[in-house]
């Protein structure tokens, strides 16, 4: 994009210099090339500037020429096509420094690559994604009325407000639901095991299972040391869930124990969809005795073999894992939003208790029940429009002076007695209008008559060619956009923004003048009714009275 | 669209149909024409229930007089639900259509728990709880105390409904057990009831299997249902186990020793009232004497469970003389507790039928048949007497009540075997004495003499002919309907092998091979790496899936499996495996991915589908088998022998192959939908076990999906997965496996539509 050729003498350079490759030639020019903090550069022999410099954000790749040619070459590719090669000519040492070079560059490129790159994707893809918004980027900074920063300046912050949620905290890695097999153990040799613990396994290992951060930021370092804890935990039968016995000293059978109310926990909470709930399932209220099938044995846990209870422990624990994994990756995401989750994250449930069982069923009925593809292509199924105050969207903005709304029972009324008098309405034939008048009242109220003209508008779309409706759609737009600038700069209450807001009259002019006016001129030429701009120039006339207005304010304040 | 089924408008409310839905229709209408019964096998997915209901519908209102009510009985109460749903939108397109204010009522018809709206009541989380609390609010004696002495607490929903609830009938409308609900809310009625006394002149009743034939419930619920009614059993492949549920009776240690606590109980309030109300047990006493068989007028809510045999078996004659004062019955029933304490306290296996029971009671301490048949009469006739408030604490009581009833009325179809111990562990004693009924059709049997058109439908009923003989009954219509598909969604596989050759198989004897468990855990594997979003994977049994489970634990292979996707495993506590389906779902809706390991002939199989992403593939380990060292379920396919002449293999390999069905049936769940379909035994490529798949997943089995090892199966799933994720429309599927009316009534595919339903 807007890359410069920075020219700094040597004497003035602050920057850290991390690397200095002599005899580098460039454009059959020897020079010395410089690596610095943010950017490369190189100059010529003899001389105390730099005659190329390029910042490593603007660089899109490096290029090296193969082994065994004889020049030895480094290319640097820019996100603008451009590039720039740098021959190594130290004939000793031309690979080893090339290679130098290639591998710092290789490092720091990427810090930058990401920055730079994440602003112009962003820019692209909104461009390519919004059509209008492409055409008002057309009408405005290719046609120079505004800069392109200032078309983006108001328009990236914009977007991240919108996308806050999503952009800012990006989206959370999930967990590998196979960490703890990551921690293979491995003999050692001399009769002992190692773990190999990595901080994202121990991240995993605390996001999964709070309870066990919370031993660990009891104990460490006050009791033991680090290692001692992860040796403790790895020897607990907390991770062997599958062993039974557990020794008294434990520290982590209260993580056990807390796990398990945890479960118990989310187990009695019940499910929320009511369509998976087993419990619900049969409609059937017999006591047991009833039927074949033989009166469960889980009562009499007792006479369970150890492995069977063993069993049944490890398939516990896979469940419990599995959820508490979920709901992990779940949890952040949902933490911001709502503190009902607050509660939740110790037992595993990512979900926040409503009260909204009766509609949830009534969904996953319909769910259940619908044949899509029986069903015409009338039904498609929208988005809902989410609203928070419905009638502000019924009614629109209104101004705040009172005003009065009918109901709709009013209305209804309204109808009804009108309809009522319509039915017993009587013509008196004495005191009708002249024949004159009549028609000229029909002549009125018919399309096209004086007092039709309100509903003229409607007719536009045929009055008007379609070129001509698209280009003033463009107009349109265009001019919201400015406006939208205009406006966003009031209350003035910076020096910065009062120097925009200057800016933008002058935009505002300038669009006058070179959009506004050929194009009111071109439908003049083909007989048009030169209305169609009113409203623009109405719009127009607005902010430049909004700015007379705020000027003579400040020249008084001023004087 | 409207349609012509044989001379029949029927409004179908969607604007395409399957070729498949208009195929079945034309075979119902036959069925109800004929006035006979039907079995129909008609894939799940291919919108059954709605072709069901548009042509019974329309058959009701062409015919109101052949047709005066649809019973429909489906399993769970979601599927309930959904019935009613799809019946609101048929309903909805009647109105619509013709403009005409629908005078339809149709209702479903739940227990109290999921229709009570008393507040404290309805707040109880076990059905059980609910129907005893009910009871202590509503029982007519109760009621009265309550006139004298207002502070007896009655359920005012109960009350309301009591006293103008009867007079002013329910508008006609849908009412699902919501509506129900608010409807009762709104007018302050209790919806139970309301439910219960609006299906008698309603036109359609959905409720549970059980209103129907369990004879216990049947007998309050749906005895007066006009004989005019068409009953339909959907997701019926379990019907003969749901049959034979309702006939059995298992008595264990646990349940004598509190029976005998309720002997104490009731021996106590009969001397205390007998000091304090004497003339209330003389009433009783006369009106026995009189030969009323009950002794008050039993109003519906004093009623908890009915007789348990089947009404043309309950005697219609007087309480015999030995059990008619309250005492002298107390002490007969002590003495049957004894007889049956003592019977529990051997140390071998007894299997006898029922008049050998009898003719050793009688020998040992002189109890007669004709007292015990009374004994659940007699004891409910007691329990009113007595006023007793919970009834639910009499459970036991009344167990065995039944028990006697049963025992002494069928000599036939049963069997009784006394077991000391459980065959796991015989160290530790745990006596059972099941009682067990062997004969499906003893339960169905009134249900078919009954109504005129019985319709037994489900998704697998492949062989077609078993159920007939085993329900015993003969059916005018017999048929099979295929899926037809644009593509096809469905990929059966069989694998064999591992990749080391080695037959993988849940035979008894490898089944604790550690090649095969080893082999099963790599398909699992090695599936999780490949297919999208959910899997699903059945064993054949809770023992031995926990086995598995531990045993590829400590192989590693499940965490290898977890660097691919979350795991999930039913537990044996419904509310646990509750957790871990949502949470499965909640993984495959978030796109992480889970598998859940489930069972076959477990609740997870039977009542939860596995719709689009929730379940692309499903594993079937091994052929799920019954049990077959159960004593129980030997005598069973020893009658099946003797009575209907049915092997004993054929018999366990159709029931083990209407589970493996029933198991992979569960991920496709429409056209739209697809899904891989392993069955990972070797012997399902045999063909005994192949030809008892419903004819819809058969047809799909080719020779090249026989005896693949896991490589193979690998491969081919990718294949299939990613054919299958490539974008579908409506229009590929528009004229083959969807059609317009226009398409319909073209002659071709009315010749082709004629080739989809197979006659068995």
């Amino acid at each position: 994009m807007h890359y410069i050729n920075i020219i700094i003498t040597m004497a003035s350079l602050s920057e850290e210099v991390l690397l200095v490759v002599k005899r580098v030639r460039q454009r059959k020019q020897d020079g010395t090339l410089y690596l610095m903090a943010e950017r490369i550069a190189w100059g010529p022999e003899g001389k105390d500037r730099f005659t190329v410099s390029h910042l490593y954000a603007d660089i899109r790749c490096q290029k090296i020429s193969p082994d065994g040619k004889a020049k030895i070459q480094l290319q640097l590719v820019l996100h603008t096509g451009e590039s720039t090669t740098f021959h190594f000519s130290n004939e000793s040492t031309a690979l080893k420094d090339r290679d130098v070079a290639k591998e710092l560059l290789q490092q720091l490129l990427p810090k930058f690559k990401k920055k730079a790159n994440k602003e112009l994707e962003e820019k692209n893809r909104m461009l390519q994604e919004d059509p209008v918004l492409f055409q008002l980027y057309k009408d405005l900074v290719v046609s120079q009325v505004i800069s392109a920063e200032e078309f983006w300046a108001n328009r990236l912050s914009l977007n991240s407000v919108e996308h806050s949620l999503s952009n800012n905290n990006k989206q959370e890695v999930g967990i590998s639901a196979a960490f703890l097999a990551d921690i293979r153990p491995q003999t050692d040799g001399c009769n002992g095991l190692r773990y190999n613990l990595t901080t994202d396994i121990i991240e995993s290992i605390f996001r999964t299972y709070p309870t066990v951060k919370q031993k660990y930021a009891e104990n460490v370092p006050h009791n033991m040391t680090e290692k001692e804890f992860w040796t403790r935990f790895f020897q607990s039968h907390y991770f062997h869930r599958d062993r039974i016995n557990t020794g008294l000293q434990d520290i982590f059978s209260e993580c056990a124990k807390e796990d398990e109310k945890g479960l118990k926990s989310m187990v009695t909470q019940g499910v929320k969809n009511p369509m998976v709930d087993l419990l619900s399932l049969e409609d059937k209220t017999l006591d047991e005795g009833y039927g074949t099938a033989t009166v469960p044995t889980t009562s009499n846990s007792s006479n369970k073999s150890l492995r069977e209870n063993s069993n049944s422990a490890i398939i516990k624990r896979f469940n419990h894992h599995s959820a508490m994994v979920l709901a992990a990756g779940l949890r952040k995401a949902e933490a911001p939003s709502d503190q009902a989750s607050e509660t939740s994250s110790t037992d595993g449930n990512s979900r926040d208790s409503d009260l909204f069982q009766p509609p949830l069923k009534k969904v996953k009925l319909q769910e259940a029940i619908e044949y899509d593809d029986l069903q015409g292509d009338s039904v498609r199924k929208t988005i809902s429009l989410n609203l928070k105050k419905s009638d502000r969207y019924s009614h629109g903005p209104i101004p705040l002076q009172s005003q009065h709304y009918s109901t709709s029972q009013d209305i209804i009324n309204s109808i009804s007695i009108i309809q009522h008098e319509m039915r017993s309405y009587k013509p008196r034939l004495t005191q009708v209008m002249s024949s004159s008048a009549a028609s000229s009242a029909i002549t009125a109220l018919s399309p096209g008559g004086v007092l039709m003209q309100g509903g003229g508008q409607q007719t536009i779309n045929q009055l008007v060619p379609t070129d001509v409706q698209s280009e003033l759609k463009h107009l349109y737009t265009a001019a919201g956009e400015l406006l939208r600038h205009f406006w966003s700069c009031f209350p003035v209450s910076t020096p910065f923004l009062e120097e925009k807001v200057v800016k933008m009259k002058s935009n505002l002019e300038k669009f006058q003048m070179t959009k506004l006016r050929p194009f009111q001129e071109k439908i003049q030429r083909q007989y048009l009714s030169t209305n169609l701009t009113g409203h623009l120039e109405e719009m127009l006339q607005a902010a430049y009275n909004k700015f007379q207005a705020w000027q003579t304010r400040r020249m008084m304040r001023k004087t | 669209m409207k349609l012509n089924i044989d001379g029949l408008l029927v409004y179908f409310p969607y604007d395409y149909i399957y070729p498949e839905q208009y195929s079945y229709m034309l075979e119902l209408k036959r069925t109800l024409d004929a006035k006979g019964h039907g079995v129909l096998e008609m894939p799940s997915g291919t919108g059954k229930t709605i072709s069901l209901l548009s042509l019974i519908v329309a058959y009701q209102k062409a015919y109101p007089l052949e047709v005066t009510k649809l019973v429909y009985c489906s399993r769970t109460v979601p599927e309930i639900e959904k019935v009613v749903e799809e019946l609101r939108k048929l309903m909805d397109y009647y109105t619509k259509q013709t403009e005409a204010k629908n005078d339809f009522l149709a209702l479903a018809l739940s227990s109290r728990k999921n229709l009570c709206i008393h507040p404290e009541v309805s707040a109880l989380r076990f059905g059980k709880e609910v129907d005893g609390k009910c009871h202590s609010l509503t029982a007519s004696y109760i009621r009265a105390q309550h006139h004298s002495n207002p502070s007896q607490p009655v359920c005012q929903f109960y009350e309301e409904f009591d006293a103008v609830g009867r007079q002013v009938p329910i508008p006609p409308g849908i009412y699902n057990l919501d509506d129900l609900k608010d409807f009762g809310r709104r007018k302050g009625w209790c919806p139970y009831f309301l439910a219960r006394y609006a299906i008698l002149h309603a036109n359609i009743v959905v409720y549970s299997y059980h209103y129907l034939l369990d004879p216990k419930i049947a007998d309050l619920v749906s005895k007066e249902l006009a004989k005019k009614s068409v009953v339909v059993f959907d997701e019926a492949h379990n019907i003969d186990n749901v049959c034979i549920d309702s006939m059995s009776v298992n008595i264990t240690r646990r349940t004598l020793d509190r029976c005998q606590t309720n002997v104490e109980t009731l021996q106590n309030t009969i001397s205390r009232i007998k000091e304090t109300d004497a003339a209330k047990l003389r009433e009783e006493y006369s009106r026995l004497v009189e030969g009323l068989k009950e002794a008050n007028v039993a109003r519906e809510t004093d009623m908890y469970l009915s007789n348990p045999v089947l009404p043309d078996e309950i005697l219609q004659e007087a309480v015999p003389g030995s059990i008619r004062t309250a005492e002298h019955f107390v002490g007969f029933m002590k003495r049957f507790l004894e007889y049956l304490k003592a019977r529990l306290r051997i140390h071998h296996v007894v299997q006898e039928s029922a008049p050998q029971f009898l003719k050793d009671i009688y020998e040992k301490v002189c109890i007669d048949r004709k007292p015990l048949r009374f004994c659940a009469e007699r004891l409910r006739s007691l329990l009113r007497t007595l006023e007793i408030a919970d009834i639910a604490d009499f459970s036991a009581i009344t167990l065995i009540s039944h028990f006697a009833t049963l025992v002494s009325t069928y000599s036939k179809g049963f069997t009784i075997i006394i077991e000391p111990f459980e065959d796991r562990t015989p160290t530790i004693a745990n006596p059972v004495l099941h009682f067990s009924c062997m004969d499906p059709s003893i339960a169905i049997k009134p249900v078919f003499g009954r109504f005129q058109s019985v319709i037994i439908t489900s998704g697998t009923l492949s062989p077609l002919d078993i159920y007939p003989r085993i329900l015993d009954f003969r059916p005018v219509t017999v048929a099979s309907f295929t899926m037809t598909l644009a593509r096809t969604c469905l990929c059966p596989l069989i694998v064999g092998r591992g990749n080391d050759q080695v037959a993988m198989t849940s035979k008894f004897e490898t089944r604790e091979d550690f090649a095969v468990i080893r082999n099963y855990g790599n398909l699992l594997l090695e599936m999780s790496a490949i297919v999208p979003d959910g899997i699903v994977a059945f064993f054949t049994s809770y023992i031995y899936m926990e086995n598995i489970v531990a045993s590829w634990y400590e192989q590693g292979i499940l965490e290898n499996i977890q660097r691919n996707k979350l795991i999930f495993i039913e537990t044996q506590d419904a509310a646990e495996t509750s957790m871990a389906l949502e949470k499965y779902q909640e993984a495959c809706e978030n796109g992480r991915g889970a598998i859940l390991l489930s069972v076959a002939r477990g609740k997870v199989s039977e009542g939860i589908d596995f719709v689009h992403h929730y379940g692309r593939a499903v594993i079937m380990f091994g052929v799920p088998y019954v049990y077959t060292q159960s004593r129980i379920l030997k005598a069973r396919l020893e009658y099946l022998r003797d009575q209907f002449q049915i092997r004993e293999n054929d018999f366990l390999t159709f029931d083990a192959m209407r589970h493996a069905a029933q198991c992979v049936g569960r991920a496709i769940r429409g056209k739209t939908d697809y899904g891989l379909m392993i069955f990972a035994d070797k012997r399902y490529a045999r063909a005994d076990k192949r030809g008892k798949l419903p004819r819809w997943i058969q047809e799909h089995l080719t020779d090249g999906s026989l005896n693949l090892t896991i490589d193979e199966t690998v491969q081919l799933g990718k294949h299939f997965l990613r054919q299958m994720a490539q974008p579908f429309r409506q229009e590929d599927q528009l004229g083959l496996s969807l059609l317009t009316l226009e398409q319909l009534q073209s002659e071709d595919m009315l010749q082709k539509i004629a080739q989809i339903a197979q006659q068995a």
